[in-house]
């Protein structure tokens, strides 16, 4: 699996999206602050999660003493939006979704 | 995601180069190269502990950033301090830190670390340097392809 696969395999689960817009809310937490995020998950549940997203660089972990803080690491995600957002969403496309959010009330 | 998150006093950037520790230490150092994936930024340094690190605009009109080098240790460690000259409302803020890591990897790549911390006090700065992303972006593209990627807007 290249880099860009794992990040999208990664963002392709909604309990690891909400645990890196947790982090995005608030950056450098421990692992049992994100715990009481996701209530309905085990304790390894959540390791799990975090660790996929750690394999795809979407969360980088540090030592501050005892403890070890999780940080959004938003330098894939500018990777893959420069890859694949700047390219298709020029011109036409981004009229296009300008019109859809017209339509639908201009919120997404 | 909402664009109203509360930038943290710590930010950690991460991203893995294809090149060595030397090649990393001279694209971030080097003022030819920094230009390149910096918005175009002069900087003037000798990269000695107390020297300045000076940047300006393209044009050398403007003062960008007027830091100072707290460690320097070629090519791992390089940590500077950081206020946002460019614009006057983080300009009054206080200053904040920088720390660039680099970590040679087997294969040939390096793991780039950029640690943007002390910014308590500067709600204003921590929202603002989240261009790193985009800078750091840049900086790869330079180092394995040797162009720079075309300007944001």
């Amino acid at each position: 699996m290249d880099d860009d696969d794992l990040v999208f395999k990664a963002l392709a689960d909604p309990t690891r999206r909400r645990l890196l817009d947790r982090l995005f809310e608030r950056d450098g937490r421990t692992l049992g602050e994100l715990e009481a995020e996701v209530p309905e998950l085990t304790r390894f549940g959540v390791m799990r999660h975090l660790a996929v997203l750690e394999q795809a660089g979407l969360v980088v972990t540090r030592k501050q003493g005892r403890h070890k803080l999780h940080h959004l690491n938003p330098v894939p995600i500018r990777r893959i939006y420069g890859r694949w957002m700047d390219k298709y969403t020029d011109g036409l496309s981004a009229a296009l979704l300008d019109l859809k959010n017209d339509i639908e009330g201009g919120e997404r | 995601m909402t664009t109203t998150g509360t930038a943290t006093a710590t930010q950690v950037y991460q991203l893995y180069i294809k090149a060595s520790p030397e090649t990393l230490w001279d694209a971030i150092t080097n003022p030819r190269i920094v230009a390149k994936f910096f918005h175009g930024a002069q900087v003037e340094s000798t990269y000695q502990v107390g020297a300045k690190l000076r940047s300006l605009s393209p044009d050398g009109s403007r003062l960008w950033g007027d830091n100072t080098i707290l460690e320097c240790d070629p090519p791992r460690r390089l940590v500077h301090t950081w206020r946002s000259l460019y614009d006057p409302a983080l300009a009054a803020e206080p200053e904040s830190r920088v720390t660039w890591e680099i970590e040679g990897q087997p294969g040939g790549t390096c793991k780039l670390t950029l640690t943007h911390d002390r910014l308590d006090g500067s709600p204003r700065t921590a929202a603002n340097v989240k261009g790193w992303s985009f800078i750091l972006s840049s900086l790869k593209t330079v180092l394995e392809t040797g162009e720079p990627l075309p300007a944001l807007e």
